[in-house]
């Protein structure tokens, strides 16, 4: 058995990795993609350059990675590591980025196959087009999440689904001129 | 003194002579009432559906209320009207779930089950909603009433005796502050408000050329404000959720129902006995609210435990925890109270103190036409300062507001506890497509939606790591304030590398800030 | 619909150069292909933003083209030239900067993809109404007062709101033998906010000083364009107290680079007819709050902005020595 001060619980993990992530930006983030720097001479007198600002914050990050190794110098909650919740995070994201692929291919692909001399670009404010994409990536990322959580797939998932797409266009798209649903405002 | 009366009647008129929505019976009802009546029983409705908080419904609303309202300076009462209306109804609505199922519909409504559910389990929860009500809007009220005269006030002095570099040091005490009351420590407080800093410094330097930018193009204007505040705060509390949801779907149901008796209803005294009570909460939820970032959870803890600590003294007062209407009286009188008070460094100085806060100045930030912040309350020579009049419009609504809580608040929570058994499994999914849609929607990008979800992950980091997030959204509105007024300061100093500790008053300023990232850490 | 009549437009292009029939012809047949996407370089709620949005609105009443305007704020309108050169160069992608955009910025930004010969100028809609403003009753309401106020040793804080502004601030304080303190604060809002508070003496806006000047709560103690101001016909012109460059400017439409002549005639006339119709808002609003249109097109556009580059390649010069 380790002495407990030496055990590596997720909060002193935590401040270890934010310590060497806030040096690591100090060294060669903030000065590389910065143009002025810390102070810059400019019009005949020095200014404060594009770089002090980030480079306090990352300071204070530091400090802040310092504080939490020292705050738990003595005793710490060993936390409980769970791979399942990680696993269960990385599912969740899956389905949202299927679901959002899915949001800004499908209506392009459709013009492909059925408007072959038209662009999606064109049609983006005209129905049908512009609602498959939405109407598909929707309804999938509220049925795949609810059938998810509940651990089963049930029609009611899909009705949901169904209603909160349709009543998202209608708000949104129905109701305002001048707004575009996902994804075609990018077009 | 007639110029100031002069402009609260203006802020009334901005209120009662705005556009009308329809007529009843030849006398036109302002668009602002309607708005404020409806964000009321959403967040009612809201605060009584567990899963669901009043910043959430207040985030999803605000790109449909821009949406529908535009960007033009007429926009501002309605759409504020919406979210005070929510933030009010929120607070009382929480109560719901709490009292009738033992399930806190908002965080802060965690203590009134104490007393309101086993009241409720003894056959009396009309009684216990009643008090609930009373307690709640009259705590609201009071701070209202703190805020009304205190913001006008503070500001005054803030642009009086403040100077930039002063200006300068106060962003730093209200960070440092809010770093240090928030959350299990310091340490994590700190970095919540670096991670903040770091994220708002994006891209959005002096330098035509954009810094920190990675050579990612679509970073070139910087993160989506949207995208980063309800990625973090909303996205990441329903992956957090779903999450719990997941691993015990039955987590948020309501467990044990009460049903009421024939002697339910205030009894006889009842008044009598919370009235102490109620203002020595609002007292202390006022206080707490003021400053930055404590929030309400703390005071509702702070009022019941020094409630809880008398009542012992007593000898034949009814010990709480057994039903005491003095223990629903003294959580819902403070926790509501910090509700208004929270405004108050949010009017004056444009410094948010909490989540509903944070909506008020992305509101205003968006439509344009109002920045929260000392310049509100100005009265020009010769000239109407609009900014003045709508501020003193909002107060108007906040009072009108209070007076529906008074009278058809108490009906609307009767009727709203059977939202306490939508099943969360179904809702939280719902509300991230449409969290998503509403920032797409307003920010006409698929970069935005991308970048909340990546928020949202680093938002279910945060809370898996106990690192507080409100202090990472507080940082990131304040460091553009922040880095701007630093170099107007040392610009206007004549580059004096020296200029916050070039008068006393922002010396001591500095020496608070460090001060509470001592002391105020310490003690937990 | 409209896409039957790109093969005839093509054919309409062909014979333009084979037989160069005049343009105006077809530009008038011109017709965009799809919706067209009307970014705003400016924060949403704002004047500019306000000014374009009502452009939008008035093409489509007037045209029945679907406009669809869309914000792209920051960096001095850089940002929406990177986002405009992204889109295909076919009339459906347009933006509203200032000219400044794209001749100070883009050339100090040192990226030659910024350079405006890379867009197409499509049409102007307003002049800058620049003044040099300070509260009126105080120590700074005149530029002798300015003067005398430094010459006693006062260090007088001059708000900019953009670099070129600053530069200006700087090449004014050179000529005129003033070291002034120049703070760089956001917009013309934040200057006003600054004079009103107290935080700083003197400082540019564009425009946004016209009602308080009205009301008598301000002053404009010298101007920075050619034309008299609207409000203050009297403030002496910046090049009049020693500068070498006036601070002018316009509020424009711009388009992607290599967009066909047609397609920049038709929007620019489009531009030009909502601008220009005192029927509209948004005439109603550019003569209310912007001093009255200001619509310049084609020829006269490229000429004004090939001149504003060589202004800005002086002025970069001048500060720089």
């Amino acid at each position: 058995m380790r002495h407990p001060s030496l055990r590596l619980t997720p909060s002193r993990m935590l401040g270890a990795v934010v310590i060497v992530l806030a040096v690591l930006a100090l060294l060669v983030w903030v000065p590389n993609d910065t143009v002025s720097g810390y102070v810059q001479s400019k019009r005949g007198r020095v200014s404060i350059g594009d770089a002090m600002a980030p480079g306090l914050a990352f300071g204070l990050m530091a400090l802040s990675g310092a504080l939490i190794l020292w705050e738990t110098r003595k005793s710490d909650a060993p936390g409980q590591p769970d791979p399942r919740g990680p696993a269960f995070l990385a599912v969740m994201l899956g389905i949202c980025v299927v679901a959002l692929t899915v949001m800004i291919w499908a209506g392009p692909l459709a013009v492909a196959l059925f408007a072959p001399d038209e662009t999606y670009r064109n049609l983006r404010d005209a129905a049908p087009w512009k609602h498959i994409g939405f109407a598909l990536g929707g309804t999938g990322l509220v049925t795949a999440l609810v059938c998810l959580v509940e651990h089963r797939f049930s029609r009611l998932a899909l009705l949901i689904g169904l209603a909160t797409v349709a009543v998202l266009i209608g708000v949104f798209d129905l109701a305002f001129d001048d707004l575009l649903l996902p994804p075609n405002g990018d077009q | 003194m007639t110029d100031l009366l002069d402009y609260i009647g203006l802020g009334m008129m901005a209120v009662m002579n705005g556009p009308a929505l329809f007529e009843i019976g030849g006398i036109g009802l302002p668009i602002a009432l309607v708005m404020l009546a409806a964000g009321l029983f959403t967040g009612i409705a809201v605060g009584a559906t567990p899963g669901l908080a009043g910043p959430m419904a207040m985030a999803i609303s605000l790109p449909l209320l821009i949406s529908a309202f535009g960007f033009s300076p007429d926009a501002l009462l309605p759409v504020f009207a919406f979210l005070i209306g929510i933030m009010k109804g929120a607070t009382l609505g929480g109560a719901v779930p709490a009292i009738l199922f033992n399930l806190p519909g908002t965080p802060d409504a965690m203590m009134t089950t104490l007393d309101g559910h086993p009241m409720a389990r003894n056959g009396q929860p009309r009684r216990a909603l009643r008090i609930a009500q009373l307690s709640s809007v009259a705590g609201d009220s009071f701070s209202d009433i703190v805020l009304f005269v205190c913001a006008p006030f503070l500001a005054v002095v803030v642009e009086a005796y403040l100077d930039l570099p002063e200006k300068t040091a106060l962003l730093i005490l209200s960070i440092s502050f809010i770093a240090a009351v928030m959350g299990a420590s310091v340490g994590k407080g700190l970095l919540s408000v670096s991670l903040g800093l770091v994220v708002a410094y994006i891209a959005s330097g002096n330098d035509l050329s954009p810094r920190l930018t990675l050579g990612f193009d679509a970073l070139d204007a910087g993160v989506p404000l949207i995208a980063a505040i309800l990625g973090v705060l909303i996205v990441g509390e329903i992956l957090a959720t779903l999450e719990t949801l997941w691993r015990n779907n039955r987590a948020l149901d309501v467990k044990t129902e009460a049903h009421g008796t024939a002697q339910d209803g205030l009894a006889p005294g009842d008044l009598k006995r919370i009235t102490p009570v109620v203002a020595r909460g609002a007292l202390i939820g006022t206080v707490i609210g003021a400053l930055p970032g404590v929030g309400s959870t703390l005071a509702a803890t702070l009022s019941y435990s020094i409630c809880a600590r008398r009542a012992k003294r007593i000898p034949d007062a009814q010990p709480f925890g057994t039903g005491a209407p003095e223990g629903i009286a003294a959580t819902e009188a403070a926790n509501s109270a910090v509700s208004g008070a929270n405004l108050i460094p949010v009017l004056s100085l444009g410094i948010p103190g909490n989540a509903a806060a944070v909506f008020l100045i992305l509101a205003a930030d968006s439509i344009g036409g109002f920045n929260p912040g000392p310049a509100v309350f100005a009265m020009p020579e010769g000239e109407t300062n609009p900014q003045l009049v709508i501020a003193f419009g909002i107060f108007t609504l906040m009072a009108i507001g209070n007076l529906l809580n008074w009278t058809v608040g108490g009906a609307v929570m009767r009727s709203m506890s059977v939202l306490a058994k939508v099943p969360a499994t179904r809702l939280l999914p719902v509300v991230l497509l449409v969290s998503l849609t509403a920032i797409y929607v307003q920010e006409t990008s698929m970069f935005a939606v991308w970048a909340t979800l990546v928020f949202g992950v680093l938002g279910y980091a945060m809370r898996r790591l106990a690192v507080p997030v409100l202090p990472f959204v507080i940082a990131f509105i304040l460091a553009g304030p922040l880095e701007r007024s630093a170099r107007e300061a040392f610009a206007a100093t004549g580059a004096d590398p020296w200029f916050l500790f070039s008068s006393p008053t922002s010396v001591i300023l500095l020496l608070m800030a460090l001060a509470a990232l001592v002391f105020l850490g310490r003690q937990r | 619909m409209t896409h039957f009549f790109k093969p005839l437009l093509a054919v309409a292009a062909l014979c333009a150069t084979a037989i160069t029939t005049p343009t105006a012809t077809l530009a008038q047949d011109w017709t965009p292909p799809g919706p067209i996407t009307m970014y705003i370089g400016f924060a949403a709620g704002g004047g500019a933003d306000t000014q374009a949005r009502l452009i939008a609105q008035g093409i489509e009443e007037k045209y029945s083209w679907t406009v669809i305007p869309q914000q792209a704020p920051g960096n001095s309108g850089l940002t929406l030239a990177a986002e405009l050169a992204k889109a295909p160069a076919d009339g459906t992608a347009i933006g509203m900067v200032v000219s400044e955009t794209m001749s100070y910025s883009s050339q100090a930004s040192g990226d030659p993809a910024f350079g405006y010969e890379n867009f197409t100028m499509l049409a102007t809609t307003a002049e800058f109404q620049m003044g040099l403003v300070a509260m009126a009753n105080g120590n700074f309401d005149s530029w002798d007062k300015v003067k005398g106020a430094a010459e006693a040793g006062t260090p007088i804080r001059f708000a900019t709101a953009s670099d070129r502004q600053a530069d200006m601030a700087w090449h004014l304080g050179q000529k005129v033998g003033i070291d002034f303190n120049i703070v760089e604060v956001r917009g013309g809002k934040g200057v006003m906010d600054g004079l009103r508070g107290g935080d700083v003496d003197i400082g540019w806006v564009a425009g946004a000083q016209s009602k308080p000047v009205q009301q008598g709560e301000m002053v404009n103690i010298a101007r920075g364009i050619e034309a008299p101001l609207a409000d203050s016909p009297d403030a002496p012109m910046i090049t009049e107290l020693g500068s070498d460059f006036l601070l002018d400017g316009y509020f424009m439409f711009i388009a992607p680079g290599g967009l066909e002549p047609a397609a920049r005639e038709a929007l620019g006339a489009a531009i030009r007819d909502v601008a220009e119709d005192g029927a509209t808002d948004a005439n109603g609003l550019l003569t209310k709050a912007f001093g009255g249109a200001a619509v310049r097109t084609g020829e006269d556009l490229d000429a004004y902005m090939t001149q504003a580059n060589a202004d800005a390649a002086e002025l970069m010069k001048a500060v720089a020595e």
